[in-house]
């Protein structure tokens, strides 16, 4: 369960450039919940996220991860609980080490870090049948470095590195963004299967309004830092595309953009 | 004659090798340029010398690369700690470093063995009768490969991949919740016991201790590696710590062979600056040869009757 109380974050406090990038947020996460994040450029979208993982410290509120405290936590440290995947693809691995090490690495997560083997005999095998699952053909190219594979390949392999060990809580800053419109359908979906199989309470940011609806059971609107709108049973279920978009306008002070149509 | 050059390099290369290791986990593993070299390895002569002239070589060996290991740490505490510039953390501990390794060598800037007892006339003792000539190669040859392997052994447990993630991509170590500040002090650690074990064994093998031996050192690590990368490519982590030891024994065979026609020693500094120079210069050149060739063949295509 993840709980942020009046989360607010602002960037270069006490100066003219003082901007409030979070204001007051709050909401809660239950447990399984999967829940997608929309808004314009600047609403806030990306620095929720960084608020929650730890990339950026709160200015004030909380963030609970269940039920704990983890405000004042380091990023290194939330991550025991918390597995990420960012826009870029580059971003979730390590190019020149291979795909088993990479995967012997998130296999570890919240673990000590000693001087056992990295990758295991036994491990190697549990990251074969999780490759073959994927169908990307990684299962036969364990031993290539991971720089060598495309992006959806490595934004394919980053999604299984952060569920290997399954995360109190999943957060996708929009994942598929950067990749083509193919892969990007194959990477959504993919996260859904693992999300649903291993029911990872998930926060999605996303840019596409169509997956925000489409995929998982509540959707959060900011806009301007201000949490605008939270959509979810049979309102949620019955909303399309341009109805969301009339009730955007109606609540917000700025326009959604015409990108996000798409 | 030209043999006696040779051993003599390839002696001297195994020595440096060492060193080679530790700016290999630094310079390829963490990609930081650490700069405590300088200051390292001499501290790790220093302390050498000091137990070596009490007829505690063995000791000596054992404590110098902890005096690194302790080094390298304030240099990965000034970088993470205190957010200092990289290669300004690593002056900074060099320059501090200068004055410590005075106050080792009790404030004399350099101290002879040629009287005290050195680890290789122990370990000709216990080496076979006809091995007995070949101590001053076997013995660092023997260490080399022992450290090599323990460093290729590490870097495939979950700390080592944890140091080598660190280098390679710091985000996904942080998610991965590992904390990347203490990698980096481990690393720089790591990489400055083993420079300063390469300085005590350098000490042993001069038989003296220099407060200025270490001047350049940096440079001469990086040279070596580059060298060896050259010939042997970045293909794997083994690859490349090979490839570390082989551009260690190249370089101080070609430094062997420059002052063996009679060359002023005076230019040793000069000439390491000169030669990793042309290392980093080489892939560039080479490059440029090859788009000026391609560039010139098309050229020459869009121009059937020429020729």
């Amino acid at each position: 369960m993840l709980e942020l109380q009046n989360g607010t974050v602002v960037f270069l406090p006490g100066t003219v450039n003082e901007r409030v990038a979070l204001n007051n947020v709050s909401f809660t996460l239950k447990d399984g919940d999967f829940v997608t994040v929309i808004g314009s450029n600047g609403a806030g979208k990306s620095t929720l996220l960084n608020a929650v993982s730890g990339a950026y410290p709160l200015t004030s509120g909380r963030v609970l991860l269940d039920g704990k405290d983890i405000t004042r936590l380091p990023e290194h440290k939330r991550a025991r609980y918390i597995g990420r995947l960012f826009q870029d693809p580059l971003k979730g691995t390590a190019p020149n080490m291979t795909i088993e090490e990479n995967l012997g690495l998130a296999y570890g997560r919240g673990r000590r870090r000693g001087l056992s083997a990295g990758v295991k005999k036994a491990d190697r095998e549990l990251f074969r049948e999780l490759l073959k699952d994927l169908d990307l053909g990684l299962e036969d190219r364990m031993k290539t470095k991971v720089g060598l594979l495309s992006g959806g390949q490595r934004q394919a392999l980053t999604l299984l590195m952060a569920t290997i060990v399954t995360p109190s809580l999943l957060l996708l800053d929009e994942h598929t963004a950067a990749l083509d419109p193919k892969t990007s359908r194959q990477i959504m979906s993919l996260t859904d299967r693992i999300v649903k199989e291993h029911e990872i309470t998930t926060l999605m940011v996303t840019h596409n309004i169509q997956n925000a609806l489409e995929y998982g059971n509540k959707t959060l609107v900011l806009s301007q830092g201000r949490l605008i709108l939270t959509l979810e049973g049979s309102e949620r279920d019955h909303m399309t595309v341009e109805a969301l978009m009339r009730l955007y306008s109606a609540n917000a002070a700025d326009a959604l953009s015409d990108r996000m149509i798409l | 004659m030209s043999l006696i050059i040779l051993t003599d390099g390839l002696r001297l290369g195994l020595i440096y090798a060492i060193m080679a290791l530790g700016i290999f986990i630094s310079f390829r593993i963490l990609n930081i340029p650490d700069l405590t070299v300088d200051g390292s390895f001499t501290l790790g002569m220093a302390v050498f010398a000091v137990f070596a002239m009490d007829g505690r070589p063995f000791l000596g060996l054992l404590l110098a690369p902890l005096a690194g290991l302790a080094a390298g740490c304030v240099t990965g505490l000034l970088l993470t700690k205190l957010k200092v510039q990289p290669i300004l953390a690593g002056i900074l501990t060099m320059t501090g470093l200068y004055s410590i390794n005075l106050l080792v060598m009790k404030e004399s800037p350099n101290i002879s063995l040629f009287n005290s007892g050195t680890v290789f006339s122990l370990a000709e003792t216990i080496l076979p009768g006809f091995l007995k000539p070949y101590v001053n190669f076997l013995f660092p040859a023997l260490v080399l490969a022992a450290l090599t392997l323990l460093l290729l052994l590490f870097l495939r447990t979950q700390l080592g991949m944890s140091l080598r993630a660190t280098g390679d991509n710091e985000a996904m170590v942080r998610a991965s919740s590992i904390s990347a500040d203490r990698m980096k002090i481990l690393g720089l650690a790591l990489a400055n016991a083993l420079v300063s074990f390469s300085g005590a064994m350098m000490a042993q093998y001069q038989e003296f201790a220099d407060i200025s031996f270490g001047i350049g050192m940096v440079v001469v690590g990086l040279a070596s590696i580059i060298i060896g990368e050259a010939f042997l490519g970045r293909r794997s982590i083994v690859c490349n710590v090979l490839a570390a030891i082989l551009g260690s024994v190249l370089y101080q065979i070609v430094i062997s062979l420059v002052f063996s026609t009679g060359l002023n020693t005076l230019f040793m500094k000069l000439l390491s600056a000169v030669i990793l120079t042309v290392a980093l210069a080489v892939p560039l050149v080479k490059d440029a040869v090859k788009k000026g060739k391609s560039g010139r063949a098309a050229v020459k295509r869009g121009e059937p009757n020429d020729a």
